[in-house]
């Protein structure tokens, strides 16, 4: 694709996002690339590496305990989406903090770190933790707690549709990761969601990541049950692209926050109607999954390279 | 209950090097029906192109029509620029893949995934393939047919004879049919499960050093497992899951393995398309 004229950034140079340097703005979702850790040997022509020019992996989201996640099936596709139900599978804090980490450190990956817990202080413990532990290091860039992931609690509700709760999380995190960048992912499975960019904005958030996926539901015809055992799931892809820009329009427009925009971006089009909004940053989810070059890919289309 | 009692130690690992997975694009050369049921897509790409026996392929179509999942497929050869795969219709993938046409491109990322271990120089082997389940033994015995000093006995089953690629199996296979029909002329069949064929040959009974390599339906894994634990032979199966990335990172393709690295009678979730597709069927925690 030619570039439009008013695109005159390049998302592979460095950007500032609260107290850090971000090495590019094309990033890869929570979710979608493991820990960052993966895949470093994949070849395709023209690449290095499926990180070649990504700005930042934001890692799957992080309990304090591991969790092995939910019974199969976990997937489910549909015409333009896919439905999941992983239920935040993970290695738990301990051992992220102690073995992840420290390898996405030695391998040079631009880190972004996402944290889910129950209640606020668990933020705050896991921020100061990962504060201490990680203090040195250079390419561990920010953390982004994780506010929305329907197909954990109960009943498709996430924890984070309270502005209330979401400011709570914020400060708690806030208060231990004072160079750091600080960001909220956000649910779009509410009525007002530039609320819930205010409180995080007002908390202490560098920026907001909009959006998370937006609960869905599945029918199996045959039996004429739900798909997914746990019911809901989390329904991503290019289906939810549209919702993703809305949601984000809104934010921007309403709350004043800066915006990493996520939401079925699979090529550099899809990502510049992000960057046409005002987004900062933009990060690659589902399509990740096709091919693991996708971010980089994009990287490299909008670098104009 | 548990198919098979664990293994003392942590689960058990194929550790053959194989060639780092390639992200890229390539053309169908050939898309054509090799029996009733089954199809054979050849694809051919701009470089040279290998894998291991039970390594897989995730396939998707290009540009604007990619579903969002790409799709993953035993690989079957590799031929210089060439590699082919067997496969049925069976949903909305497969329709998508059977209605490209040569000239056709497609995405492609691969070799993915964990080939079958290489037995001991003389060690007997097993193969025992159902239906769909064929492509990586039919590539296993094509790279050891001639190599390996063991004897190689190859089972494979099928719904009828008209279900047999015959010409692409040649006179290696003993075939296995649930209804005798459209048998051609000159072919033989037995009727019955593939895995009561096997153990139908007492010879194959007089060494417990025999290997078992199985893929087809869970039915069929599970009973060459217990036939294998029978015996006291080792098997190795290649697991059918749904995939959504191919390498690793969704977590939407798990299956639950003993791993007594993480105490007595531990269960963990095992990533199908990375920690297998192959696996040892000691490790796996099936619940029948």
């Amino acid at each position: 694709m030619s570039l439009p004229g008013w695109w005159t950034i390049d998302p592979t140079e460095p950007f500032t996002l609260g107290p850090r340097q971000f090495p590019g703005r094309i990033w890869t979702a929570s979710g979608c690339f493991a820990y960052g850790l993966t895949g470093h040997e994949m070849k395709a022509e023209g690449f290095s590496s499926p990180y070649q020019g990504v700005g930042a992996v934001v890692t799957k989201t992080v309990t304090p305990q591991a969790r092995p996640g939910n019974p199969m099936p976990r997937l489910v596709e549909t015409n333009e989406g896919a439905l999941n139900s992983i239920g935040l599978e993970n290695v738990g804090f301990e051992e992220f903090l102690a073995k992840t980490l420290p390898a996405l450190e030695e391998m040079g990956v631009p880190t972004v770190v996402s944290l889910a817990a129950t209640r606020p202080e668990e933020f705050g413990d896991m921020v100061s933790r990962l504060h201490q532990a990680a203090v040195g290091f250079v390419h561990w860039h920010g953390v982004e707690i994780n506010l929305s992931c329907p197909n954990v609690a109960e009943g498709g509700h996430d924890f984070g549709r309270d502005p209330d709760t979401v400011a709570a999380c914020v400060r708690a995190a806030r208060e231990y990761l004072p160079d750091r960048a600080l960001l909220a992912k956000l649910t779009p499975n509410v009525t007002d969601i530039s609320g819930l960019a205010t409180a995080a904005a007002a908390a202490g958030v560098d920026a907001v990541s909009a959006i998370n996926t937006v609960v869905g539901l599945e029918v199996d015809l045959k039996s004429g049950r739900p798909v997914l055992p746990r019911r809901f799931g989390g329904y991503s892809g290019p289906a939810i692209r549209p919702i993703a820009l809305a949601k984000v329009d809104e934010i921007i427009t309403r709350a004043k926050v800066p915006v990493v925009g996520v939401g079925g971006i699979g090529n550099d089009r899809d990502a510049l109607k992000f960057f046409a909004l005002g987004a900062v940053a933009v990060q690659v989810g589902t399509a990740q999954m096709r091919d693991p070059f996708t971010a980089a890919r994009i990287a490299k289309d909008l670098a104009g390279v | 209950m548990s198919l098979m009692q664990p293994p003392d130690g942590p689960r058990t690992m194929i550790d053959l090097p194989v060639m780092p997975a390639a992200s890229c694009e390539g053309v169908v050369v050939a898309n054509v029906p090799v029996s009733s049921g089954l199809l054979q897509l050849v694809v051919e790409f701009d470089s040279p192109v290998t894998f291991q026996p039970g390594q897989f392929a995730m396939l998707n179509l290009a540009g604007d029509s990619a579903l969002v999942f790409s799709r993953p497929f035993s690989i079957y050869e590799a031929k210089d620029r060439r590699m082919s795969f067997l496969y049925r219709v069976v949903g909305r993938g497969t329709r998508a893949l059977n209605a490209l046409e040569p000239g056709a491109a497609l995405v492609f990322l691969g070799p993915l995934g964990r080939p079958f271990p290489q037995p001991d120089p003389d060690q007997p082997v097993v193969l025992i393939a159902g239906g769909v389940g064929l492509p990586p033994l039919a590539a296993w015995l094509d790279r050891q047919a001639g190599r390996h000093a063991g004897e190689i006995d190859a089972f494979f089953g099928a719904r009828d004879g008209g279900d047999v690629p015959w010409d692409l199996l040649g006179d290696r296979w003993n075939i296995s049919l649930d209804s005798l029909k459209d048998l051609p002329a000159g072919r033989q069949g037995w009727q019955g499960l593939v895995t009561d064929l096997v153990a139908s040959r007492q010879d194959l009974g007089n060494r417990k050093d025999r290997m078992v390599l199985a893929c087809g339906p869970t039915p069929l894994l599970k009973a060459a497992s217990r036939l294998a634990s029978a015996r006291g032979w080792t098997c190795w199966l290649s697991l059918e899951e749904h995939m959504g990335c191919g390498y690793g990172v969704c977590k939407g393709c798990v299956v639950p393995v003993h791993d007594a690295s993480g105490g007595p009678g531990h269960v963990r979730n095992a990533t199908c398309c990375t920690e297998g597709p192959v696996f040892n069927a000691a490790d796996l925690a099936w619940q029948d």
